[in-house]
Formats: C-alpha cells, structure tokens, sequence
C-alpha cells in the first residue's frame, strides 16, 4: 500500500538488510532492505538525519522497526523509492533472531490489484507468535498492493501523502503549463527576491519572486499583493515546498534567465506546504566567477560571485528620478583570492540591513555586471545575497584571508574604480606606469582610470595653449577673424578676446616605463605652477621667462589620476592618456603602499 | 672624527646598535629625555625602543621632536653623535613608525639596498 500511495500509519516492518551508498561529498545514504513479512523491498531509503541508528548499529539487519514518517518520491523512471523520515527502532536485531517470515521480493511490474486480507493476516499473526510486543503492529500492517498500471511512465504523477493530509499529485517541474489547472509540484526555493512595490496608474501593488528547482528543470514562481503577504514569511531560500495550483502562463524572458518557457503566478488557491524530504532535489547552485574574471565579462551578465567583505561605505539614500521615490544604496567592497577588489552595489532592505563588521564572507547569486567604473556588480531584487554561506568556498576564502596572511596583506587592485573624488581613498586603483601598458588598460570601449606616480620628464611648449572661447563654461576653440574679433563656433557668436587654455603634452615616466599623458587647464597649471592667463603674456612677451617656467616643472614627482581610452581619429585608433587629477606625492601612503607591496611580493616569491 | 661624515653610513634603528659597534651609523628618533649636563639625550625609535646619544660637547639649543643622529656606534652600545638634524614636524608630521617599516625592509634585503 505504501507503494500505491495510499495512507499507511506508522508501519512496522523488519530490516532485512542495510547499505551504505557514497554519495561523493555528503554523508552517506543507507539503503535499507525492508519486509513485512510478505514481501521485501529495498528501495527504502534512509533520510540522512537517521543515518546515526544505522552507525550505532541500532538500525540493523533484522531489527524490527515502526516507521513514523515517511515519503514516497518517484524517479524519473518510474520507481518509487520510500524514504524513512522517522523510524522507532521497537526490537532491535539481536532480539528478533531472524527474518520474519518468508518474504519475497516484492515486484514492482506487476498489474493486478490483490486483494488485502491474504496478504495481511499472515505478518500480524506471525510476529505475534515469536515475540509478543508487535500486536500492537496488526492493524498497521502494511498491505503491499500490486502496483497499479501507473507505473512505468516516467511522467506519470506518483500519489503522495502531503503531511497536510490532503491527497495531491507531484508532477515534475519541466511537465507544468497553462492547460493544466491542477498540480503539485515538490521543488527547492533557490532563489528568492525581496518585496517590491510599485505604484502607477491603475493602482498600487507589491510582488516578490522566488526561483524553483527540481530534477526536471527549474521555473520562476511570482506572488502577487495578497499572496506576496502571505508567503513572503513562509517561503525561506533553500528549503523545498510542495506548492499546488497556481496559474501558469508564458514566461517574461525579459525579468528573468530562468529555462522555462512558462513561470507560476500564486493565486488565492495556491498552497505552500514544507516538504520534508529534499535530498533528491539540487540544491542552490553557486556558479561562482573569479573576481578578476569579472574584468573580462561583459556587461550586464548575470554572474554569482564570493568574496570577503573587506571594506563597506554607509548607506545611503538617493533618489530615483523615475519615480521620484528614495531608494537606500550601499556600496560593499569584495575581495577574493585573485587580489582584485570589486564594489557591489546593494539595494533597499539589503542595503539597509546589511552588516559588514567582521568582514563575512559575502555570496551573491544573480549580481549583474555593469561597466559602471570600470566594472562593478549590482544587486537586482532577483539576486540574492547571502552572508557568511555554509559552502566550501565560503570557508576556504575565509581561511585564506584569516590565516594565510597573504590575504589581508594583499593590496587589493580594485576592478570597479570609484571616481578619483574626496572619498575614493580606500578604492583607488594604484598602478605602476608598466602596470598599466601591460595590462593593456584603455583597449575596452569604456575608458579606464587608474592613479600613479610619475615624474614629469618632458613637457611639450609648442602648442601648449589655445585661444579658447571666452565665456564661461565653453571651451571650444574660437577662430582668429583678424580683424581684433575672435569667433566661436558653439556659442555662435563673436569676442574681441579670448582665453588661454592648456593643453600641455607631458611625458610622465616610473620606474619602468613611460607615458605621454594630456593635461588641460587644472592640471597643466598645477605642474608649471602658474596659471593660463599669465604664460599666454608669457608666452607673447617674455620667451625666457615663458622657458624657465617650463624647465622648473621637470623632473618633478607628483600623484596622477590617469584615464586611458582608445580613440579613433581619421581611421587611426590609438590609446590615449590623460590626466585628470595632479596631485602632490603623498609620501606616506606612497610608502605604505610600497611596503605592503614588497611584503606580499617576498611572500609569494 | 670628522671621517664620520666622508663615509657612507647605515641606518639604524635600536636593534641594530649591537651588530654595528664601532661603525658610523645614521639614527632617526623622537627625543625623550634630555641630560641636565646637555652631554647626552634619550631618542626612541620607532619601536618605542631607546637609545643613549652622547655628544662631545654640551648642546647648545633646545631639541625636541624627531632628529637625526649621525654619529659613531660605541661599544657601550650608545651613539657618539657627530651631527644632528631636527625634522621640522610642522610642515608634516614624520611617521616614525613607517620610517621603522622601511629600516626592516632595507635591512631584510640588502642585495636591493646595497651599502658602500
């Protein structure tokens, strides 16, 4: 009966036999031989919470037991294996002696229904006879029935008895769609989004979504106001649900990457039940990538990835233009054992809640890629972030950065540059010159920022200036009408002057390499220490003085914020450097740098 | 010994006074104490650790803050001071433990700060 599905409690059936079976990494899965005096069937399995009565040798080969709880799940082949959730051990093996009865193998081909009481009466009477205790067993006895005709299609729906009590039939995920209204289906939440809410014309609303997996396939499920309500507490990530009837309909590609071509939408009949046997269900599935393989992907891919929090900023509320509605942001920084640094962007509840003392280990399921700086990931609501996991890779990056000093020592390249702003302290992307032309930085079609030292060794006078427009905030070169007035182009209109500007090509060189780099106003006055105005009369007037001031600026050091690009002109692409920030060397954290950089160099050599 | 100043000499730090006796060295360190006679001062490092230095004549100035000490290694494992320069701490301030951090390296790897 068992095998049909059909309510049994609590049967008492007698261990032939048990294996262990290895399944690779996780503990091992017995497999238990059972009779009830009738017929014997080994596809009983035990769940893993009970594998301690098998090692304690309490379970064993003859020892009689009441099963408490059990599930009846359906392979893909049309099997049924009955997994044993709870067991009473009522005799154990070396009370009983012996098999029970003469039991056969119990055979699951066959067609006929056979009627109970046969089959019955012998296993109560029987154990009755040697040992007394088991009558209370007679009337739960199970009652084996010739399997019914449902067997063997791979498809076929298996009765399952849902501990709510009400009958439902398990159909695998990959069979759902919108001409059936009826199903139930057992799968795994592997990933769960937050509430959202939205607001427009035709009324308010608030929807989170979860992700379902199975062995057949995976379908995203989406609960709606009401149900979102009332599952959003129920439904935990990881854990398996039986849930039933909901509707299907044609999948949103757009929301989702899901394989499905149809996703659940919970209506008011849908049911969530837990479900306690989810060994055979795959678990949450981290693709995790290399945070220096970010570099490479491409935007807007949807990628996992794990790191140790090293750094995090403080939330911060902004306000979305679209909605005119204010959203918390923070920005994490994660590192991993590559070195490189990436700043994940957090939103609303997680961005709030998030705790980011003690630097945890921080996985991120479904971040998308953007380019933003370089490359940085963002949360989605349909990412889900999980703290401190319980997988192995969580713990090898702890222990990496824990105890390997190396990972604490390891000055992180950061990936997703913060523009080189006030707070960019902890983020900014230090490079040697050589570093930079190596790893070709710029060759993308977004440019890329990094900040160096450098000393100036060449500055080109020749065209270092231009008349530029006049008026504020335009810069555009105005062309020289001859007659005292001076036209530009942008503002359409003419001046009887104009001002100078800067664009000073100066070669910077390291240690190693050398670079020419583009300054404009800010920068170039900063290096030759004047302002425009004054060189242009330099320039016009005085040549001598207009040359000292050129030869004081050489083999100077300072710190340069660098932006590289590739740029096309004339059908000839080349990289081009400038320089966006000049600053004086800070020589302490130049040192501090320097020094964590040869610790970690002699470690690793 | 004026000779002090002709030749290349070491930096130092505390740790090191024992290993370079009889050599002229180069020691940088915060004053901590000063001897009433005006002969001799206390400097740290910048492990905290302190070393004597004696002068051959009495100071003639109020010192205070970071120095540094150019001087020979006595074998009473004090610092002979032949000539000293005050940082000036207020234009910035001299990170004495960073100093400290760069003497351990170029002390760990001499083929890379080759001396003499």
């Amino acid at each position: 009966a068992i095998m049909q599905g059909e309510a049994v409690s609590k049967p008492v059936l007698q261990v032939i036999n048990t294996r262990a079976i290895a399944t690779g990494n996780g503990p091992p899965r017995y497999r238990v031989l059972m009779s009830d005096g009738v017929n014997t069937l080994s596809s009983f399995m035990l769940a893993t919470q009970l594998n301690s009565l098998v090692e304690e040798e309490r379970l064993s080969a003859q020892c009689i037991c009441q099963v408490n709880r059990f599930i009846v799940n359906s392979l893909k082949d049309g099997r049924r294996v009955v997994i044993l959730m709870d067991l009473n051990v009522l005799k154990t093996a070396d009370k009983v002696g012996g098999n029970i009865g003469n039991p056969v193998p119990y055979n699951e081909g066959q067609g006929q229904q056979r009627s109970l009481a046969p089959a019955a009466n012998p296993p109560p009477s029987k154990p009755q006879q040697q040992n007394g205790n088991l009558s209370v067993a007679g009337p739960a006895a199970p009652k084996y029935h010739a399997p019914s005709n449902q067997f063997g299609k791979a498809s076929a729906p298996s009765s399952v008895k849902t501990p709510g009590g009400s009958q439902a039939k398990v159909v695998p995920i990959a069979s759902l769609n919108p001409y059936q209204s009826k199903w139930t289906i057992c799968a795994r939440v592997t990933q769960k989004g937050q509430i959202r809410k939205w607001s427009n014309s035709r009324g308010e609303g608030k929807l989170f979504s979860i992700e379902l997996v199975d062995e057949s396939g995976e379908i995203r499920a989406t609960a709606f106001n009401d149900q979102a309500d009332k599952f959003f507490p129920l439904i935990e990530l990881n854990k398996v649900y039986y849930f039933t009837k909901g509707n299907l309909k044609t999948a949103n590609k757009q929301y989702t990457a899901v394989k499905n071509d149809y996703e659940i939408t919970f209506t008011n009949e849908t049911s969530v039940v837990p479900c306690d046997d989810a060994q055979h269900l795959p678990s949450v599935q981290f693709e995790f990538v290399s945070i220096s393989d970010l570099e490479n992907t491409p935007k807007d891919s949807i990628v996992d990835v794990i790191g140790i929090c090293k750094s995090y900023e403080d939330v911060t509320k902004i306000t979305v233009k679209a909605n005119n509605r204010e959203v918390s942001k923070r920005n994490v920084h994660l590192m991993d054992t590559s070195g490189k640094l990436v700043t994940a962007t957090l939103w609303g509840n997680e961005a709030e809640q998030f705790d980011g003392s003690r630097q945890p280990v921080i996985a991120i399921k479904g971040a998308r890629v953007s380019d933003f700086g370089g490359r940085s990931l963002s949360v989605l609501s349909s990412s889900t972030v999980v703290i401190n996991p319980d997988s192995p890779e969580a713990f090898k990056l702890r222990g990496w950065y824990e105890f390997d000093s190396e990972g604490q020592l390891l000055e992180c390249a950061s990936i997703s540059d913060v523009r080189g702003g006030p707070a960019s302290g902890t983020n900014t992307n230090w490079k040697t010159l050589f570093e930079a032309k190596s790893e070709n930085l710029g060759q993308g079609d977004k440019a890329d920022y990094f900040s160096c030292v450098g000393t100036v060794v060449h500055l080109r006078k020749e065209n270092c200036m231009y008349q530029a427009c006049p008026s504020q905030d335009c810069n555009k070169k105005v062309i020289d009408q001859q007659n005292g007035l001076y036209r530009c182009e942008k503002c359409d209109r003419e001046f009887p002057n104009f001002k100078y500007r800067m664009m000073l090509l100066v070669t910077i060189a390291d240690c190693l390499e050398y670079q020419w780099v583009t300054c404009f106003q800010e920068a170039a006055e900063f290096i030759l220490g004047q302002n425009a105005t004054l060189l242009g009369e330099l320039k016009e007037k005085n040549e001598q003085a207009f040359e000292e001031v050129f030869q004081n600026a050489n083999f100077n050091t300072y710190e340069f914020r660098i932006r590289v690009k590739l740029e096309t002109y004339n059908d000839e692409s080349r990289i081009k450097a400038t320089a966006v920030d000049v600053k004086p060397v800070n020589y302490r954290e130049y040192s501090k740098r320097l020094i964590t950089s040869i610790r970690r160099n002699a470690q690793l050599g | 010994m004026g000779d002090v100043h002709e030749v290349p000499r070491r930096r130092i730090a505390t740790a090191h006074l024992a290993q370079y006796i009889g050599q002229p060295v180069c020691f940088v360190g915060r004053v901590e104490k000063i001897h009433p006679t005006g002969k001799l001062f206390v400097l740290s490092d910048g492990e905290g650790k302190h070393t004597t230095v004696e002068l051959s004549e009495p100071l003639d100035e109020e010192i205070s803050g970071v120095l540094e000490v150019v001087g020979r290694v006595t074998n009473q494992a004090t610092i002979m001071c032949m000539s000293y320069v005050q940082f000036r701490e207020d234009k910035s301030p001299f990170d004495l433990e960073l100093y400290n951090e760069a003497l351990k390296i170029i002390h760990e790897f001499p083929e890379y700060f080759p001396f003499g």
